[in-house]
């Protein structure tokens, strides 16, 4: 089977030939593997820029390991299926994606995101507070501190209410 | 009055008449109002209550803003949580706490009287588009509404409300691509000129700062230095220009930080460029407080810095595309 479907993607089966294969092709699973498998093959000797990868399986089998969901509605669910969005995401390890949708999320939930993933950071966290510095030495040179004064180093002293060491927030050592 | 009005109608009538060379009017219109509110800023004494609002929080403060001889004087107080003052004059800062005054950042002085370039005019032109939005009411005073646009989704939508008498900015809103709101800023209380209480500028002087007076500035050991780093990033948006490359001492001791900054005219973008300290605390990654967005990468031996009042996907293109060009 594996050397006809190679034969017939070189063009070298005669026309009925090739029907009879492809019949085959259809009922069989694993000849479909194989069809799909010798294309990857051809891609991947070609070079080209994009190789088409079947991940459908994949995904499928990662699915079906996620719990079943029968929350009815609100925050839960929500939550859940940031959650199932998330591993399904982290599946792919494709990380422009994962920074897109936590973008998407508020900061609240950024924490239990770093719990699930713990080997990809939090895509969009808090600014900490030793970062102030870059804030600061940003702030002075940005056109918003031109129209506004100085209304705008608010960003740079901006804080939470359980921020608990407020001061270090200003300290430039 | 009357007369007015129907000179007003025929005008209206009129410029109606010739559509599109209204829309180019309102145009340029909105930039001239752009121009007004960075003049009036550094004109006018004023004092006044704002509500800063970004991802889910909201904060108050009060603002004291004086013109002396020596230039505008700055208070920015917060009116709740933690006592937090700061005081800035010509670039230099000052922070409060606790009654101490403590030096927390200084910049080379800029010109008196700030102005929107021709250069940062036209490159705003190329990448905004200003629409004149009508009038609002802000804290009491009739506001002028005016809206840019980006052309692209590397930039935020800035909205804008100036006090039509004054000029000053009442409110400002930063949006996304999807016209979600970012950040805004507005004053809820605001006495324009009159009598302002300027005897914080005399205090605060003397305080926390020994042998050196609130005048003394250009203390090298804080200023940055003009250099020519080498660095460069090829994923600045199109319309940044480079505002300043400096060389300036930053956490204390550490050896000195290459900060260039690009400026479309609305908003701006840092990158800072240092040697990697082994500090294990380095946190990589994107952070970011209202429209405010700060990536950190460690690259080789340096620890790269991209800050920006831009969108995260901008701050990490610019991030991902610094190299040395070999200086």
């Amino acid at each position: 089977m594996k050397q006809e479907i190679s034969a017939f993607m070189d063009g070298e089966l005669f026309e009925d030939e090739s029907e009879i294969l492809l019949d085959q092709i259809k009922g069989s699973h694993s000849a479909r593997k194989n069809w799909a498998a010798y294309h990857l093959i051809g891609d991947v000797l070609r070079q080209p820029e994009h190789i088409h990868c079947d991940l459908s399986a994949k995904i499928r089998n990662l699915m079906q390991d996620e719990p079943v969901l029968f929350a009815p509605r609100g925050r839960a669910i929500r939550e859940k299926t940031r959650a199932f969005a998330m591993s399904a995401a982290a599946s792919l390890a494709a990380i422009g994606v994962v920074s897109w949708m936590s973008l998407q999320i508020g900061p609240e939930s950024a924490p239990r995101m770093a719990m699930q993933l713990n080997s990809i950071r939090p895509a969009k966290a808090e600014i900490l507070p030793k970062s102030n510095d870059y804030l600061m030495a940003h702030q002075e040179f940005s056109p918003s501190t031109d129209m506004s004064g100085g209304a705008y180093y608010i960003r740079t002293v901006s804080y939470r209410t359980d921020d608990v060491q407020p001061r270090n927030n200003l300290r430039n050592k | 009055m009357k007369l007015s009005a129907v000179i007003f109608r025929v005008l209206l009538g009129v410029s109606l008449l010739f559509a599109p060379n209204v829309f180019g009017e309102e145009n340029s219109e909105g930039f001239d109002w752009l121009k007004i509110v960075i003049f009036a800023e550094h004109q006018t004494d004023y004092s006044g209550a704002f509500v800063y609002q970004h991802d889910n929080q909201v904060s108050t403060s009060r603002i004291t803003h004086v013109i002396e001889k020596h230039g505008g004087y700055e208070k920015l107080e917060s009116l709740d949580g933690p006592q937090r003052e700061i005081v800035r004059h010509h670039g230099q800062i000052w922070s409060h706490l606790d009654h101490e005054m403590e030096q927390v950042g200084s910049q080379q002085a800029r010109g008196k009287f700030p102005s929107l370039l021709p250069a940062q005019l036209s490159a705003l032109r190329e990448n905004y588009r200003a629409t004149l939005l009508g009038y609002e009411r802000v804290a009491g005073y009739n506001a002028q509404v005016v809206l840019f646009k980006p052309i692209d989704n590397l930039r935020y939508t800035h909205k804008i409300w100036v006090h039509t008498d004054s000029g000053l900015l009442l409110k400002a809103a930063v949006l996304d691509s999807k016209n979600k709101l970012v950040e805004q800023y507005a004053f809820t209380q605001l006495q324009i000129g009159g009598k302002i209480d300027r005897s914080w500028v005399k205090q605060s002087k003397p305080t926390g700062l020994p042998g050196s007076g609130f005048h003394k500035q250009h203390d090298t050991s804080r200023i940055g230095f003009p250099v020519n780093s080498g660095w460069v990033a090829d994923g600045i948006p199109m319309g940044y220009r480079k505002t300043m490359e400096i060389q300036r001492p930053m956490h204390g001791n550490h050896a000195p930080v290459t900060q260039i900054v690009f400026s479309d005219g609305l908003s701006a973008i840092s990158i800072f460029i240092e040697l990697e300290d082994g500090d294990e605390d380095d946190v990589e990654g994107l952070s970011g407080r209202g429209a405010m967005n700060l990536y950190h990468k460690v690259v080789g031996k340096y620890l790269y810095t991209v800050v920006g009042e831009v969108p995260p996907h901008t701050v990490m293109r610019v991030l991902d595309s610094i190299r040395n060009n070999g200086n």
